[in-house]
């Protein structure tokens, strides 16, 4: 990459990061390509409204390490939570970070669940981390993610 | 659009008052990204995904979701519940085409 062209995309990084936390979440849904394109980076910063998360051993994440079919990957997420009233998991997302559309499913559970463990199945476009983000009861963002090998994509 | 069939599995079978059961709910749904091309036709196959789930135990809502089309063909999604007294489990889902159907399983707690 020349140097010109480095400082060229930097000044629409800055500009896009500057603008990105005014626009709502509605108007980030508008998407050219596709039906429902969302990056990772933009449904984090989305959901945790700028703040970010801490990868957390909190949260254990099961995913294969080797999907032989991406069409169905089976993905479960537990939290290390009492579940009381005081203290319990809000949300857990689950996201393929490289997917059209990262986001895969967002859980919002109360105290009335008893334990923070859900589990689904995704689809894998090719091989990408699995990330799982977890909203406390306290306002605290936890994360966790995995690499997962495909060796047939599933979207397509 | 024909009857969406779907299912509610607790784990253990018998359980009693107070305890955290396995909760999975599963539909058969194409779950279509919209992206997808027809080999035969080369058309792209309209989306067809589940757009929300709910969980509704004795009219208390204990879980909600929010669900794209990343996820996978006929969805299982599984959560753990607190039985908390005999009465209804009913899970709900919309896709974005509009439609809603509804499935509910008896909760019996024993001892």
């Amino acid at each position: 990459m020349q140097r010109r062209d480095f400082f060229k995309k930097l000044g629409t990084v800055v500009a896009v990061s500057a603008v990105a936390p005014m626009m709502s979440f509605a108007a980030d849904e508008k998407k050219p390509k596709g039906p429902n394109e969302f990056s990772y980076e933009k449904a984090v910063e989305a959901i945790t409204d700028g703040k970010g998360a801490k990868t957390s051993s909190k949260i254990t994440l099961k995913v294969p390490e080797i999907a032989e079919n991406g069409a169905v990957v089976p993905v479960s997420v537990t939290v290390d939570s009492p579940m009381s009233e005081s203290d319990y998991v809000k949300a857990i997302h689950i996201f393929a970070t490289k997917n059209n559309n990262s986001r895969c499913l967002a859980v919002h559970l109360t105290p009335a669940n008893g334990k923070a463990m859900i589990a689904t199945r995704v689809k894998l476009g090719g091989t990408q981390e699995v990330a799982a983000l977890v909203e406390m009861s306290d306002g605290t963002f936890l994360t966790a993610s995995q690499s997962v090998k495909v060796t047939i994509g599933g979207c397509g | 659009m024909e009857k969406v069939k779907s299912l509610i599995k607790i784990k253990p079978k018998k359980y009693k008052d107070g305890e955290v059961v396995k909760v999975s709910f599963m539909v058969m749904h194409p779950m279509e990204t919209g992206m997808r091309k027809d080999k035969k036709t080369g058309k792209i196959v309209p989306a067809e995904y589940i757009n929300s789930v709910k969980f509704d135990y004795n009219g208390q809502v204990i879980t909600t979701m929010n669900v794209w089309e990343s996820l996978s063909a006929n969805p299982v999604f599984t959560i753990y519940m607190k039985i908390n007294g005999a009465g209804k489990l009913t899970v709900s889902f919309t896709d974005n085409t509009g439609a809603v159907n509804e499935t509910s399983t008896k909760i019996k707690p024993k001892g």
